[in-house]
């Protein structure tokens, strides 16, 4: 977990809390969002039982750009792109669909995409937006810790806001006080309310 | 006539050769898995024959190793069909057992989850009781096991091992009265096992399954059943033609007390029950023919020696 700066995991059971710092690592690391978080509070208490999450999250910058995953070749009045990545090519090709129109696209394999007759500049197409993966980044975040928390804590209560987050979880109704005991783990790792 | 469960794994090449020798020398064939070029049969075997089979095997570059839980019927009760404990670690356990030969089914609890809300209703407990072992597979904390395991076990009459992710002697601590198994250091995770340490886990599992299901033998052996399951199997299969129709994996599911016939129970019970063994006892004599809690399906429950008076 060499990407987080900061990340405990505090339980009552020793044992029962270095598995949870082995889930919650496999599960970050799936869903790629080691890159996201910067510190992380875990605190699992099964007597009461209460799960808590706490952290800070890392600005993103990250726009996806056609220059990013393909190589764009202008070659007598045809654009040939090479795709190298093939994630972000269904929303590429329906942003081409939408700008250029359908019959000035074809895809003849799945790493190659032709543009016919297309009067943009190749410098435009390199630069257009094709995703923003911060759009989805607390689903995913909200998802990952829903992964993580014991399955049977199913009532919640999930605060995201964007450079932190707090992710409460048990199976019984939450306690009034359960704000509080964020609070004191938000401290743990530096964050006042 | 002592017989064995083996496991014999060969290439497709003259395979019936051996099919055929296992036949003439009274073993059963409980499967037969035909994998591309590969043939894995799983079967019993009278012991004093394995070296016979053996020699036969080698110039077709066959082999027969031990496999303890041929002809046994294995749930791995998970705590339900979430992410949290699917594929791993229910799948990657029950797909272990049945490389050395158990048939496993995955029993997975609509409210296994939890501390407090965990609870087992009378169809998965029935379904439980159904197989030769139940193996539970629960979480990561004492705390938790040991509050809900009085809940999940109660009616639960076959042998249980138990994996949770306290070590074993924590288990054995916390749960009153025993269970037959336990393996510690199993619990939930979520990552693949394919490290050799993560291997040498299952293989614990695997270990002991293997000492209950013995423990279970011995146990039978002292009042032995009136016929052998794997008899039964054949017999099954020669005399209801209805059973070679089914497209299920293993129409016909060996247990240590008796099998699963995959067939509709109020079509084919009459059928089963009128089927001849040997010198007019009819398998309703030996073995008590029930619906079983799992789909439509019929559980022949083989009586033991000391209740029909017959061994056949």
């Amino acid at each position: 977990m060499a990407a987080l700066e900061y990340f405990e995991v505090e339980c009552p059971e020793p044992l029962g809390g270095e598995y949870y710092r082995q889930i919650t690592n496999d599960v970050l690391l799936d869903h790629n969002l080691l890159k996201v978080i910067e510190k992380l509070h875990i605190y699992i208490d099964p007597r009461v039982p209460v799960f808590v999450a706490v952290g800070t999250l890392r600005k993103i910058t990250t726009i996806v750009r056609v220059r990013d995953f393909a190589n764009v070749n202008p070659l007598e009045g045809k654009i040939t792109l090479v795709i190298s990545d093939e994630t972000y090519l269904a929303p590429m090709l329906k942003i081409f669909w939408e700008t250029f129109g359908k019959d000035h696209v074809e895809q003849p394999d799945r790493f190659t995409v032709m543009l016919y007759d297309v009067k943009m500049d190749p410098k435009q197409i390199e630069d257009m937006v094709v995703a923003d993966p911060s759009e989805s980044l607390f689903r995913d975040l909200i998802y990952a810790f829903r992964c993580v928390a014991p399955e049977g804590f199913r009532l919640r209560s999930e605060k995201f806001a964007k450079d932190k987050f707090s992710f409460v979880a048990s199976e019984n109704t939450l306690a009034e006080d359960i704000d509080a005991l964020v609070v004191t783990k938000f401290a743990l790792i530096g964050v006042k309310p | 006539m002592t017989l064995v469960p083996v496991t014999y794994k060969g290439g497709i090449y003259q395979h019936d050769i051996i099919m055929d020798l296992i036949e003439d020398l009274g073993g059963y064939i409980v499967q037969k898995h035909i994998i591309a070029a590969e043939v894995v049969l799983q079967c019993f075997v009278p012991k004093d024959d394995i070296e016979l089979i053996r020699t036969i095997a080698k110039p077709i570059f066959g082999e027969v190793t031990d496999s303890p839980l041929v002809g046994t019927e294995i749930a791995i009760v998970s705590m339900s069909l979430e992410i949290h404990h699917l594929p791993h670690p229910s799948c990657d356990i029950a797909e272990y057992v049945r490389r050395i030969g158990a048939k496993s089914n995955m029993v997975s609890l609509a409210r296994g989850p939890g501390k407090r809300i965990a609870g087992l209703n009378d169809e998965e407990r029935d379904v439980i009781n159904e197989h030769d072992v139940a193996v539970y597979l629960l979480g990561n904390f004492e705390t938790c096991i040991e509050y809900k395991m009085p809940t999940l076990r109660r009616g639960i009459e076959v042998p249980i091992v138990l994996c949770g992710g306290p070590d074993e002697e924590a288990l054995r601590r916390i749960i009153n009265p025993p269970v037959e198994g336990y393996v510690g250091n199993v619990g939930r995770f979520m990552r693949r096992t394919k490290e050799a340490d993560q291997l040498d886990k299952l293989d614990e599992v695997v270990a002991e399954i293997t000492r209950v299901v013995e423990k279970k033998r011995n146990d039978i052996a002292k009042d032995p059943l009136s016929v052998s399951p794997a008899r039964l199997m054949d017999l099954i299969r020669e005399k209801v033609p209805a059973i070679l129709d089914v497209t299920s994996p293993t129409p016909l599911t060996v247990q240590m007390r008796g099998l699963r016939v995959k067939l509709p129970y109020d079509t084919f019970a009459a059928p089963l029950r009128a089927i001849e063994i040997e010198d007019g006892i009819k398998l309703g004599d030996v073995a008590e023919v029930a619906p079983s809690r799992m789909r439509d399906y019929i559980l022949v429950k083989i009586l033991p020696f000391s209740e029909t008076n017959t061994v056949i």
